[in-house]
Protein backbone atom coordinates (compact mmCIF):
# COMPACT_ATOMS: atom_id res chain seq x y z
CA UNK A 1 0.00 0.00 0.00
CA UNK A 2 1.35 2.94 -1.27
CA UNK A 3 -0.88 5.73 0.40
CA UNK A 4 0.40 5.58 4.30
CA UNK A 5 3.29 6.61 3.24
CA UNK A 6 2.47 9.39 0.76
CA UNK A 7 0.76 10.53 3.25
CA UNK A 8 3.36 9.87 6.43
CA UNK A 9 5.96 11.88 3.61
CA UNK A 10 3.26 14.69 3.50
CA UNK A 11 2.44 15.20 7.64
CA UNK A 12 6.42 15.07 7.94
CA UNK A 13 7.12 18.22 5.21
CA UNK A 14 4.00 20.30 7.10
CA UNK A 15 5.52 19.05 10.26
CA UNK A 16 8.73 20.54 9.11
CA UNK A 17 7.27 23.83 8.04
CA UNK A 18 4.76 24.29 10.35
CA UNK A 19 6.32 23.13 13.70
CA UNK A 20 10.39 23.15 13.28
CA UNK A 21 10.55 26.59 12.83
CA UNK A 22 9.66 27.31 16.32
CA UNK A 23 11.71 24.38 17.57
CA UNK A 24 14.18 27.14 19.96
CA UNK A 25 10.96 29.49 20.93
CA UNK A 26 9.32 26.41 21.88
CA UNK A 27 12.58 24.80 24.11
CA UNK A 28 12.92 28.39 25.82
CA UNK A 29 9.34 28.31 26.50
CA UNK A 30 9.10 24.73 27.91
CA UNK A 31 12.56 25.65 30.11
CA UNK A 32 10.51 28.43 31.72
CA UNK A 33 7.68 26.78 32.30
CA UNK A 34 9.76 23.49 34.12
CA UNK A 35 12.23 25.27 35.00
CA UNK A 36 14.92 23.37 34.20
CA UNK A 37 16.95 21.84 31.28
CA UNK A 38 16.24 18.70 30.77
CA UNK A 39 12.67 18.54 31.57
CA UNK A 40 12.33 21.03 29.07
CA UNK A 41 14.10 18.91 26.12
CA UNK A 42 12.10 15.84 27.18
CA UNK A 43 8.92 18.47 27.00
CA UNK A 44 9.77 19.48 23.53
CA UNK A 45 10.41 16.23 21.97
CA UNK A 46 7.01 14.95 23.45
CA UNK A 47 5.33 18.03 21.95
CA UNK A 48 7.01 17.33 18.77
CA UNK A 49 5.68 13.94 18.48
CA UNK A 50 2.12 15.47 19.30
CA UNK A 51 2.29 17.94 16.82
CA UNK A 52 3.55 15.47 14.44
CA UNK A 53 0.61 13.21 14.80
CA UNK A 54 -1.52 15.80 14.94
CA UNK A 55 -0.36 18.05 11.80
CA UNK A 56 -4.11 17.97 10.50
CA UNK A 57 -5.69 19.45 12.88
CA UNK A 58 -3.04 22.79 12.05
CA UNK A 59 -5.61 25.34 10.82
CA UNK A 60 -3.22 27.17 8.68
CA UNK A 61 -3.72 30.44 10.28
CA UNK A 62 -0.91 30.84 12.72
CA UNK A 63 1.81 28.08 12.92
CA UNK A 64 3.19 29.35 15.73
CA UNK A 65 0.60 29.88 18.11
CA UNK A 66 -0.39 26.48 17.10
CA UNK A 67 3.28 25.21 18.07
CA UNK A 68 3.19 26.67 21.19
CA UNK A 69 0.30 25.88 22.52
CA UNK A 70 1.00 22.18 22.04
CA UNK A 71 4.29 23.07 23.81
CA UNK A 72 2.18 24.56 26.46
CA UNK A 73 -0.02 21.77 27.10
CA UNK A 74 2.26 19.32 26.76
CA UNK A 75 4.37 21.54 29.62
CA UNK A 76 1.15 21.46 31.66
CA UNK A 77 0.43 17.60 31.51
CA UNK A 78 3.62 16.97 32.68
CA UNK A 79 3.78 19.12 35.47
CA UNK A 80 0.59 18.11 36.97
CA UNK A 81 2.10 14.42 36.57
CA UNK A 82 5.66 15.10 38.03
CA UNK A 83 5.13 17.86 40.21
CA UNK A 84 1.09 17.98 41.12
CA UNK A 85 1.77 20.36 43.94
CA UNK A 86 2.85 23.23 41.35
CA UNK A 87 -0.35 23.70 39.26
CA UNK A 88 -3.42 25.14 40.97
CA UNK A 89 -5.46 24.06 38.04
CA UNK A 90 -7.85 27.41 37.64
CA UNK A 91 -10.82 25.08 36.14
CA UNK A 92 -10.49 23.08 39.57
CA UNK A 93 -11.37 26.34 41.98
CA UNK A 94 -14.61 27.81 42.77
CA UNK A 95 -15.54 30.74 41.01
CA UNK A 96 -14.85 32.76 44.28
CA UNK A 97 -11.81 30.63 44.32
CA UNK A 98 -10.85 31.49 41.15
CA UNK A 99 -11.21 35.63 41.49
CA UNK A 100 -9.23 35.82 44.64
CA UNK A 101 -6.53 34.24 43.19
CA UNK A 102 -7.02 36.15 40.17
CA UNK A 103 -7.46 39.54 42.13
CA UNK A 104 -5.51 38.77 44.99
CA UNK A 105 -2.37 36.77 44.43
CA UNK A 106 -1.55 32.95 45.89
CA UNK A 107 -1.87 33.40 49.33
CA UNK A 108 -4.85 34.75 49.97
CA UNK A 109 -3.26 38.53 50.52
CA UNK A 110 -4.06 41.75 48.56
CA UNK A 111 -0.77 42.17 47.08
CA UNK A 112 0.91 45.16 49.00
CA UNK A 113 3.18 46.35 45.73
CA UNK A 114 5.84 48.69 47.66
CA UNK A 115 5.54 52.22 46.32
CA UNK A 116 9.44 52.64 47.47
CA UNK A 117 10.33 50.06 44.75
CA UNK A 118 10.86 52.26 42.23
CA UNK A 119 13.40 50.66 39.48
CA UNK A 120 15.03 47.21 39.28
CA UNK A 121 18.49 46.86 38.84
CA UNK A 122 18.84 43.25 36.64
CA UNK A 123 20.10 41.45 39.32
CA UNK A 124 19.50 38.09 36.96
CA UNK A 125 19.44 35.71 40.07
CA UNK A 126 16.79 36.94 42.02
CA UNK A 127 14.48 38.17 38.98
CA UNK A 128 14.99 34.01 38.38
CA UNK A 129 14.45 33.20 41.80
CA UNK A 130 11.28 35.29 41.73
CA UNK A 131 9.72 34.07 38.53
CA UNK A 132 10.54 30.34 39.46
CA UNK A 133 7.85 31.66 42.81
CA UNK A 134 5.15 32.44 40.96
CA UNK A 135 2.03 30.25 40.41
CA UNK A 136 2.23 28.44 36.91
CA UNK A 137 -0.20 30.40 35.48
CA UNK A 138 0.89 33.83 36.21
CA UNK A 139 4.52 32.37 35.26
CA UNK A 140 3.23 31.40 31.75
CA UNK A 141 1.39 34.69 30.55
CA UNK A 142 4.93 36.31 31.65
CA UNK A 143 7.02 34.26 29.57
CA UNK A 144 4.62 34.41 26.40
CA UNK A 145 4.48 38.50 26.84
CA UNK A 146 8.01 39.34 27.92
CA UNK A 147 10.33 36.08 26.41
CA UNK A 148 8.31 34.87 23.69
CA UNK A 149 6.90 38.50 23.26
CA UNK A 150 3.70 37.37 21.82
CA UNK A 151 0.67 39.40 21.62
CA UNK A 152 -2.68 39.39 23.67
CA UNK A 153 -4.30 37.38 21.57
CA UNK A 154 -1.77 34.84 20.83
CA UNK A 155 -1.45 34.41 24.67
CA UNK A 156 -5.13 33.97 24.60
CA UNK A 157 -5.31 31.75 22.35
CA UNK A 158 -2.27 29.36 23.43
CA UNK A 159 -3.71 29.47 27.27
CA UNK A 160 -7.48 28.85 26.43
CA UNK A 161 -8.76 31.75 28.33
CA UNK A 162 -10.38 34.86 27.12
CA UNK A 163 -8.35 38.34 26.55
CA UNK A 164 -9.41 39.96 29.63
CA UNK A 165 -7.98 37.16 31.71
CA UNK A 166 -5.08 37.04 30.08
CA UNK A 167 -5.03 41.11 31.09
CA UNK A 168 -5.61 40.50 34.53
CA UNK A 169 -3.36 37.78 34.91
CA UNK A 170 -0.42 39.67 33.52
CA UNK A 171 -1.11 42.72 35.44
CA UNK A 172 -1.42 40.96 38.92
CA UNK A 173 1.87 38.59 37.76
CA UNK A 174 3.76 41.51 37.28
CA UNK A 175 2.61 42.90 40.76
CA UNK A 176 3.63 39.58 42.24
CA UNK A 177 6.52 39.73 41.00
CA UNK A 178 7.25 43.53 42.07
CA UNK A 179 6.46 42.48 45.82
CA UNK A 180 8.58 39.43 45.57
CA UNK A 181 11.59 41.29 44.30
CA UNK A 182 10.38 44.28 47.32
CA UNK A 183 10.54 41.81 49.65
CA UNK A 184 14.39 41.10 49.08
CA UNK A 185 15.65 44.95 49.69
CA UNK B 1 -15.08 51.73 44.07
CA UNK B 2 -11.80 53.52 44.45
CA UNK B 3 -9.77 49.83 44.10
CA UNK B 4 -12.32 49.05 41.34
CA UNK B 5 -10.73 52.54 39.41
CA UNK B 6 -7.04 51.41 40.24
CA UNK B 7 -7.68 48.26 39.12
CA UNK B 8 -8.86 49.55 35.99
CA UNK B 9 -5.62 51.65 35.52
CA UNK B 10 -3.50 48.72 36.30
CA UNK B 11 -4.91 46.73 33.44
CA UNK B 12 -4.94 50.11 31.18
CA UNK B 13 -1.02 50.71 32.07
CA UNK B 14 -0.36 46.96 31.72
CA UNK B 15 -1.80 47.45 28.09
CA UNK B 16 -0.10 49.99 26.92
CA UNK B 17 3.20 49.17 28.44
CA UNK B 18 2.45 46.50 25.69
CA UNK B 19 1.11 48.08 22.96
CA UNK B 20 -1.80 46.22 23.01
CA UNK B 21 -4.10 49.76 23.58
CA UNK B 22 -6.10 50.97 20.14
CA UNK B 23 -4.43 54.58 19.08
CA UNK B 24 -6.95 57.00 20.47
CA UNK B 25 -6.86 55.19 24.37
CA UNK B 26 -2.92 55.34 24.04
CA UNK B 27 -2.92 58.79 23.34
CA UNK B 28 -5.27 59.84 26.02
CA UNK B 29 -3.07 57.31 28.17
CA UNK B 30 0.08 59.35 27.63
CA UNK B 31 -1.77 62.55 28.64
CA UNK B 32 -2.21 61.60 31.77
CA UNK B 33 1.07 59.87 31.77
CA UNK B 34 2.59 63.45 31.19
CA UNK B 35 0.59 64.54 34.23
CA UNK B 36 0.20 61.90 36.78
CA UNK B 37 3.61 61.54 39.06
CA UNK B 38 2.06 58.77 40.79
CA UNK B 39 1.01 56.86 37.26
CA UNK B 40 4.35 57.79 35.77
CA UNK B 41 6.55 56.38 38.67
CA UNK B 42 4.17 53.06 38.56
CA UNK B 43 5.11 52.90 34.63
CA UNK B 44 8.81 53.44 34.98
CA UNK B 45 8.31 50.81 37.66
CA UNK B 46 6.69 47.84 35.20
CA UNK B 47 9.29 48.90 32.13
CA UNK B 48 12.33 48.49 34.19
CA UNK B 49 10.80 45.00 35.69
CA UNK B 50 10.01 44.30 31.79
CA UNK B 51 13.58 45.16 31.18
CA UNK B 52 15.01 42.88 34.21
CA UNK B 53 13.10 39.67 32.77
CA UNK B 54 13.71 40.03 29.13
CA UNK B 55 17.65 40.64 30.04
CA UNK B 56 17.48 37.48 31.67
CA UNK B 57 19.59 34.73 30.68
CA UNK B 58 18.05 32.66 27.75
CA UNK B 59 19.19 28.52 27.99
CA UNK B 60 20.28 27.95 23.88
CA UNK B 61 18.81 24.82 22.39
CA UNK B 62 20.91 22.24 23.06
CA UNK B 63 22.84 21.37 19.67
CA UNK B 64 21.38 17.93 19.11
CA UNK B 65 17.84 18.64 19.87
CA UNK B 66 16.45 18.99 16.34
CA UNK B 67 18.19 16.00 15.24
CA UNK B 68 17.06 13.58 17.74
CA UNK B 69 13.34 15.10 17.12
CA UNK B 70 13.88 13.86 13.48
CA UNK B 71 15.54 10.61 14.13
CA UNK B 72 12.15 9.82 16.63
CA UNK B 73 9.64 11.21 13.87
CA UNK B 74 11.56 8.55 11.51
CA UNK B 75 10.82 5.99 13.28
CA UNK B 76 7.10 6.76 13.30
CA UNK B 77 5.72 4.44 10.67
CA UNK B 78 2.92 5.03 9.09
CA UNK B 79 0.29 3.79 10.58
CA UNK B 80 1.84 3.75 14.29
CA UNK B 81 -1.41 6.47 15.47
CA UNK B 82 -4.03 4.23 14.62
CA UNK B 83 -2.41 1.17 16.08
CA UNK B 84 -1.88 2.85 18.95
CA UNK B 85 -5.51 3.98 19.71
CA UNK B 86 -7.10 0.59 18.25
CA UNK B 87 -6.11 -2.60 18.94
CA UNK B 88 -8.31 -5.18 16.54
CA UNK B 89 -9.40 -3.70 13.05
CA UNK B 90 -10.87 -5.80 11.03
CA UNK B 91 -9.44 -5.43 6.89
CA UNK B 92 -12.91 -3.86 6.16
CA UNK B 93 -12.18 -1.11 8.69
CA UNK B 94 -8.77 -0.84 7.98
CA UNK B 95 -9.86 -0.38 4.19
CA UNK B 96 -12.16 2.47 5.18
CA UNK B 97 -9.05 4.39 6.94
CA UNK B 98 -6.75 3.87 3.91
CA UNK B 99 -9.20 5.41 1.90
CA UNK B 100 -9.75 8.26 4.36
CA UNK B 101 -6.34 8.45 5.05
CA UNK B 102 -5.95 9.91 1.43
CA UNK B 103 -8.93 11.87 1.60
CA UNK B 104 -7.23 13.12 4.75
CA UNK B 105 -3.48 13.70 3.02
CA UNK B 106 -4.75 15.62 0.05
CA UNK B 107 -6.84 17.58 2.31
CA UNK B 108 -3.42 18.45 4.31
CA UNK B 109 -1.62 19.09 1.11
CA UNK B 110 -4.17 21.17 -0.58
CA UNK B 111 -3.89 23.35 2.92
CA UNK B 112 0.02 23.29 3.12
CA UNK B 113 -0.12 24.29 -0.90
CA UNK B 114 -2.58 26.68 0.08
CA UNK B 115 -0.88 27.86 3.26
CA UNK B 116 2.52 28.40 0.83
CA UNK B 117 0.57 30.50 -2.03
CA UNK B 118 -0.06 32.69 0.68
CA UNK B 119 2.28 32.71 2.35
CA UNK B 120 3.88 34.10 -1.08
CA UNK B 121 1.13 36.92 -1.40
CA UNK B 122 1.82 38.05 1.57
CA UNK B 123 5.20 38.40 1.15
CA UNK B 124 5.08 40.09 -2.36
CA UNK B 125 2.66 42.72 -0.54
CA UNK B 126 4.81 43.20 1.55
CA UNK B 127 7.28 43.84 -0.97
CA UNK B 128 4.85 46.49 -2.80
CA UNK B 129 4.97 48.54 0.50
CA UNK B 130 8.49 48.81 1.05
CA UNK B 131 9.23 49.29 -2.56
CA UNK B 132 6.78 52.05 -1.90
CA UNK B 133 8.64 53.65 0.82
CA UNK B 134 11.87 53.32 -0.86
CA UNK B 135 9.97 55.37 -4.13
CA UNK B 136 9.60 59.19 -3.62
CA UNK B 137 6.69 58.63 -2.88
CA UNK B 138 4.26 55.52 -1.98
CA UNK B 139 1.72 55.98 -4.59
CA UNK B 140 1.39 56.60 -8.14
CA UNK B 141 -1.78 59.22 -7.66
CA UNK B 142 -1.46 61.61 -4.96
CA UNK B 143 -4.41 62.81 -3.79
CA UNK B 144 -6.41 63.16 -0.44
CA UNK B 145 -9.61 62.92 -2.30
CA UNK B 146 -11.29 59.61 -2.67
CA UNK B 147 -13.06 61.03 -5.35
CA UNK B 148 -9.59 61.27 -7.27
CA UNK B 149 -8.28 57.87 -6.65
CA UNK B 150 -11.27 55.60 -7.24
CA UNK B 151 -11.78 56.84 -10.91
CA UNK B 152 -7.64 56.31 -11.75
CA UNK B 153 -8.02 52.78 -9.99
CA UNK B 154 -10.92 52.17 -12.37
CA UNK B 155 -9.01 53.54 -15.51
CA UNK B 156 -6.22 51.04 -15.01
CA UNK B 157 -7.40 48.17 -13.50
CA UNK B 158 -10.44 45.50 -14.06
CA UNK B 159 -11.64 45.72 -10.57
CA UNK B 160 -11.30 48.41 -8.44
CA UNK B 161 -11.97 48.80 -4.97
CA UNK B 162 -14.04 51.28 -3.11
CA UNK B 163 -11.20 54.10 -1.56
CA UNK B 164 -12.83 55.16 1.91
CA UNK B 165 -12.21 58.48 3.15
CA UNK B 166 -10.81 57.62 7.21
CA UNK B 167 -9.26 60.84 7.82
CA UNK B 168 -12.08 61.34 10.92
CA UNK B 169 -10.50 57.65 12.00
CA UNK B 170 -6.80 59.07 12.36
CA UNK B 171 -5.87 57.89 8.81
CA UNK B 172 -5.34 60.31 6.03
CA UNK B 173 -5.88 59.06 2.42
CA UNK B 174 -2.47 59.85 0.90
CA UNK B 175 -2.83 58.42 -2.38
CA UNK B 176 -3.15 54.98 -4.42
CA UNK B 177 -0.94 52.89 -6.77
CA UNK B 178 -0.85 49.68 -8.73
CA UNK B 179 1.03 46.64 -7.71
CA UNK B 180 1.78 43.61 -9.18
CA UNK B 181 0.73 40.54 -7.47
CA UNK B 182 1.77 37.19 -8.96
CA UNK B 183 1.16 38.42 -12.60
CA UNK B 184 -1.89 40.53 -11.47
CA UNK B 185 -2.21 44.29 -11.60
CA UNK B 186 -4.02 45.27 -8.22
CA UNK B 187 -5.20 48.33 -6.03
CA UNK B 188 -3.21 49.62 -3.75
CA UNK B 189 -4.44 52.30 -1.16
CA UNK B 190 -1.88 54.63 0.65
CA UNK B 191 -3.06 56.12 4.10
CA UNK B 192 -0.93 58.13 6.83
CA UNK B 193 -1.34 57.66 10.21
CA UNK B 194 1.16 60.07 12.20
CA UNK B 195 4.70 59.12 10.77
CA UNK B 196 3.12 55.92 9.51
CA UNK B 197 1.85 54.68 6.14
CA UNK B 198 -0.32 52.00 5.67
CA UNK B 199 -0.73 50.38 2.42
CA UNK B 200 -3.90 48.54 1.56
CA UNK B 201 -3.60 45.72 -1.45
CA UNK B 202 -6.91 44.44 -2.86
CA UNK B 203 -6.87 40.79 -4.59
CA UNK B 204 -9.82 39.04 -5.35
CA UNK B 205 -11.34 37.20 -2.54
CA UNK B 206 -11.04 34.61 -0.78
CA UNK B 207 -6.94 35.36 -0.66
CA UNK B 208 -6.59 36.51 2.88
CA UNK B 209 -3.36 35.42 4.66
CA UNK B 210 -3.13 35.17 8.30
CA UNK B 211 -1.74 37.49 10.72
CA UNK B 212 1.86 37.77 10.37
CA UNK B 213 4.83 39.83 10.80
CA UNK B 214 7.12 40.07 7.40
CA UNK B 215 10.80 42.35 7.51
CA UNK B 216 9.47 43.81 10.03
CA UNK B 217 5.99 45.14 8.82
CA UNK B 218 2.95 43.86 10.02
CA UNK B 219 0.15 42.35 7.68
CA UNK B 220 -3.15 41.94 8.75
CA UNK B 221 -6.05 40.71 6.26
CA UNK B 222 -9.84 40.77 5.85
CA UNK B 223 -12.49 40.14 3.35
CA UNK B 224 -15.47 40.84 1.98
CA UNK B 225 -17.65 39.72 -0.76
CA UNK B 226 -15.80 41.73 -3.56
CA UNK B 227 -12.22 41.82 -2.26
CA UNK B 228 -9.60 40.40 0.12
CA UNK B 229 -7.84 43.32 1.40
CA UNK B 230 -3.99 42.87 3.01
CA UNK B 231 -3.15 45.72 4.95
CA UNK B 232 0.89 46.39 5.77
CA UNK B 233 2.12 48.70 8.34
CA UNK B 234 4.96 49.38 10.59
CA UNK B 235 2.12 50.23 13.22
CA UNK B 236 1.31 47.45 16.25
CA UNK B 237 -0.44 44.91 15.83
CA UNK B 238 -3.70 46.26 17.35
CA UNK B 239 -3.56 49.76 15.86
CA UNK B 240 -4.00 47.39 12.61
CA UNK B 241 -6.33 46.06 13.54
CA UNK B 242 -8.09 49.72 14.47
CA UNK B 243 -7.45 50.59 10.92
CA UNK B 244 -9.41 47.35 9.70
CA UNK B 245 -12.20 48.45 11.41
CA UNK B 246 -12.28 51.79 10.56
CA UNK B 247 -11.36 50.79 6.62
CA UNK B 248 -14.38 47.90 6.98
CA UNK B 249 -16.96 49.88 8.38
CA UNK B 250 -16.42 52.50 6.03
CA UNK B 251 -16.29 50.44 2.91
CA UNK B 252 -18.93 47.72 2.99
CA UNK B 253 -20.43 47.99 -0.23
CA UNK B 254 -18.48 47.76 -3.31
CA UNK B 255 -19.84 50.12 -5.79
CA UNK B 256 -21.24 48.30 -9.19
CA UNK B 257 -20.21 49.59 -12.28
Amino acid sequence: MSVPIVQNKDERSAFDEVFLPHLPEAYRLAQWLTGNASDAEDIVQEAALRAYRGIKTFGAVNARAWSLTIVRNTAFSWLTKNRPKTVVFMNDLSATEQQELEREGPHGTRIETPEETALFKADAEEVQKAMAQLPAQFREVIVLREINQMNYRDIAEITNVPIGTVMSRLSRGRQLLIALLGDRK
Amino acid sequence: MVASLRDNDELQLNAYCDGELDPVSASEFERRLASDQPLKARYDRLLSLRQAVRSLPQLDMPAGLQARIQSRLDAERPGNVTVLRQRSWSFQALAAAAVLGAVVSSAVMMTIERYGQREEVASEVVAGHIRGLLAPQPFDIASSDRHTVKPWFTARLPESPRVPDLTAQGFALLGGRVDVIGRDPVATIVYKHAAHTVSVTTLRPGQSVPEQAIAGYNVRSWSDAHFTYIAVSDLPSADLATFERAFSAEAPVPEIK
